[in-house]
């Protein structure tokens, strides 16, 4: 009895500890996560109480939505764009900053700088104002005696720039890499120069192998947070997702049923399908990682 | 032991019961007091706003003592993030700003007081005309009190017009002369405006034509024949093609930018928009400036006065009384209007528009005068737009640039449109 008395004491202690953590994770993100599954079966208008009208909502957005299927197609070509580049970039930062150089400590600071400030709408606005009509980099193009491009004014021209500004912002990507980068031991390198291995074999066949844990990791946290990307989109088309919704991410399409239009059931049903998507994506990712992902623990094998 | 855990765990429980108990009332800058009345006051807009507003405000609290008000204010984007929650959980401001293109959503959610009661006794409005006052009533009730009116009219540089080989704006145009104009100064090599907002000045030439682009109950589109789409769009376009306005793509490079504005650059003659825009355009532009009215034919009947914003009372306000006679304030102290000078459109009052008169720097004269001289030839507005049009907007613009990116025909998209938009109007009828 005693004793028992006492494991309830200490499991109390231990509840009261998370309990602000346990109660915030209820009431800010389980209950409106079934509210909000409950929802994508309304139509709803935050006006009046909410009618159940079943698999409308996805009825709608699957048959019926073209600009839907548009943010679709915007956002897939966003994201398996960006982060390829992304990560690419990141990995040739991570690898020149990982050769010794007394600067290297700052280096990296100044380097992962845009991912700390980089999904801010700060950063937006400023991107807003390089690219436009005088901005720098249509001045920089004049310069070299090329015609001035109207950045925000075509569909292409746009989420070209939403992807750029994605590249840039490779800090935690490149971090990571780094410490990657780190955990390869030297004695590999040795041994290929002395094999007479050039740099591109070595980077092929030691360096891409062995970091391909952490691309994995990379790859996974890039993608899921592409899929979410909304402030540069929202933030550099003004809202609307222009032009020709050429920026109209998922994210900002979801955005604007929601709070622009007031389609909160749409919205609903949009978030958890975009949920379900990104869950099989990175089930497949996982899938896929056996046949390229090399854990040494595993013993030399492949 | 067990005593200090069960302390630490009702500490716990507090805290989070105390935030949650904020959280409810934050954002409203709270001004204390349990005596008299709390009025809680919303708005959107800019600094200078919230700065004479507050004025305003001290004014008011300063003749009526006992009266506290809250305020809550915000840029016009998150006003409407936040009102919509306040409105789903019954919370309401007592008094709230309300734009043309939202009241009906709210008047017919059931969220707004009824003002007919308390006009004439609590909002004196002998001095205030007809049509104008007409302005806020949405289903044969009167919903909004408009706090300004504007009046949408050409804003150019005379200068620039006179370098465009052109003297002056003729009066009474028609569409014909203005493409006439318009192609003139392209030869010149001056644009002559940087296109028309598609559901405002589609909506005019629709008035114009005795039609309109929603019809009166807000069940579907106002006008039947497409051919006026067409017609409208089809001469934006061309406009466009020519080269008398400037690309779809530089207009959307440049769209909400007034820096970049061709008028401001001096390659530009004008700019439609509304008379309360003027003001600011003219700063940015730094050269003086003119209004013209609209194209006819048949002006008369496509121009309206056009409610800045309303005032409103929440019909779940607990002191609608003391709403009524702030808005009464508002719209009829001389003092406050002073202070006001017409940002949030040219008064009501026929006696305060007199008072402020002198009160105002030149180029909000002219703003006044062109109100004045528009008034009394314009017709009743149309109803607020329905519930959805924001959608209906969003829809409209998207088909009109993929008219004047060349994309699509004017007559192809025109069916599509009215599928689109008769739509989403059914979708949104109760």
């Amino acid at each position: 009895m005693a004793i028992r008395n006492e494991s309830l004491k200490t499991n109390l202690t231990g509840y009261a500890f998370i309990s602000p953590f346990i109660i915030g994770f209820l009431a800010f993100t389980l209950i409106p996560m079934f509210i909000s599954l409950y929802l994508s079966f309304t139509s709803y208008n935050l006006f009046t109480s909410p009618r159940w009208i079943g698999l409308g909502n996805f009825e709608k957005m699957f048959t019926n939505d073209p600009k839907y299927w548009n943010s679709v197609r915007v956002t897939i070509y966003y994201v398996f764009v960006g982060v390829p580049l992304r990560l690419a970039f990141a990995l040739f930062v991570a690898m020149v900053l990982n050769t010794a150089s007394r600067m290297v400590g700052t280096y990296r600071t100044i380097y992962y700088l845009p991912s700390i400030i980089g999904g801010s709408v700060a950063v937006s606005i400023m991107w807003r104002n390089i690219f436009s009509e005088q901005g720098i980099v249509n001045h920089f193009l004049m310069a070299f005696g090329a015609a001035p491009v109207n950045w925000f004014g075509n569909a292409t021209a746009a989420l070209g720039m939403l992807i750029t500004l994605s590249v840039w912002q490779f800090g935690s990507s490149m971090l990571i890499f780094l410490a990657g980068l780190k955990n390869i031991s030297p004695e590999m390198y040795e041994a290929a120069s002395v094999d007479g291995a050039s740099p591109v074999r070595k980077f092929l066949n030691i360096t891409l192998p062995l970091l391909s844990p952490v691309i994995l990791f990379n790859l996974i946290m890039q993608t899921i947070s592409a899929f979410m990307t909304f402030v540069p989109a929202y933030v550099i088309s003004k809202g609307e997702g222009g032009p020709l919704d050429g920026t109209m991410l998922y994210s900002l399409y979801l955005f604007r049923q929601a709070f622009m239009f007031n389609n909160m059931g749409y919205a609903a049903a949009m978030a958890w399908v975009m949920l379900i998507f990104i869950g099989i994506l990175t089930f497949v990712l996982f899938k896929t990682s056996k046949m390229w992902v090399f854990y040494e623990s595993e013993g030399g094998g492949r | 032991m067990r005593k200090k855990t069960a302390l630490l765990f009702m500490v716990t429980i507090l805290l989070f019961i105390t935030a949650c108990g904020n959280s409810g009332s934050g954002g409203s800058n709270a001004s204390g007091g349990t005596d008299g009345k709390t009025l809680r006051i919303a708005w959107w807009g800019s600094d200078t706003r919230h700065e004479y507003t507050q004025k305003i405000i001290d004014m008011y609290k300063e003749q009526n003592p006992g009266v506290n008000i809250d305020i809550e204010y915000a840029s016009f984007d998150d006003y409407w993030k936040k009102l919509a929650p306040q409105a789903a959980a019954n919370q309401l401001p007592d008094i709230m700003q309300m734009d043309v293109s939202y009241i009906s959503q709210y008047a017919k959610n059931g969220q707004l007081e009824d003002l007919t009661p308390y006009l004439g006794s609590k909002i004196k409005v002998d001095d205030v005309t007809e049509n104008v006052l007409k302005t806020g009533v949405i289903g044969g009730v009167q919903y909004g009190m408009p706090t300004g009116v504007n009046v949408l009219g050409f804003q150019y540089d005379p200068a620039i017009l006179k370098k465009a080989g052109i003297n002056e704006i003729p009066d009474n145009w028609t569409w014909d002369q203005y493409k006439e104009i318009a192609l003139k100064a392209k030869d010149k090599g001056i644009y002559f405006d940087s296109s028309m907002a598609a559901d405002i000045f589609f909506n005019y030439f629709l008035r114009t034509k005795g039609q309109s682009l929603y019809n009166a109950e807000g069940t579907a589109l106002g006008y039947e024949d497409d051919a006026l789409f067409t017609e409208f769009f089809g001469m934006l376009a061309e406009l466009i093609k020519e080269g008398a306005v400037p690309s779809q793509e530089k207009l959307n490079q440049t769209k909400g930018i007034l820096e970049e504005s061709d008028i401001v650059k001096g390659t530009g003659i004008g700019i439609w928009q509304w008379s309360n825009q003027f003001v600011a355009l003219q700063r940015v532009v730094n050269r003086p400036m003119e209004l013209a009215p609209m194209v006819g034919p048949d002006m008369e009947k496509g121009i309206y006065m056009q409610p800045s914003m309303y005032w409103a009372v929440a019909k779940s306000s607990q002191s609608k009384d003391e709403a009524a006679k702030f808005i009464d304030f508002w719209i009829n102290n001389q003092d406050a209007n002073k202070l006001i000078k017409g940002e949030r459109g040219v008064p009501i009052s026929a006696a305060v528009k007199k008072a402020v008169a002198p009160e105002l720097s030149e180029t909000e004269k002219q703003v006044f005068d062109f109100v004045a001289k528009m008034e009394p030839i314009s017709s009743p507005m149309s109803p607020p737009p329905p519930v959805g049009s924001a959608e209906i907007i969003a829809a409209l613009t998207d088909y009109v640039e993929q008219i004047n990116f060349g994309q699509a025909t004017a007559a192809e998209v025109a069916p599509k449109f009215r599928a689109d938009a008769n739509a989403i109007l059914s979708n949104n009828q109760p």
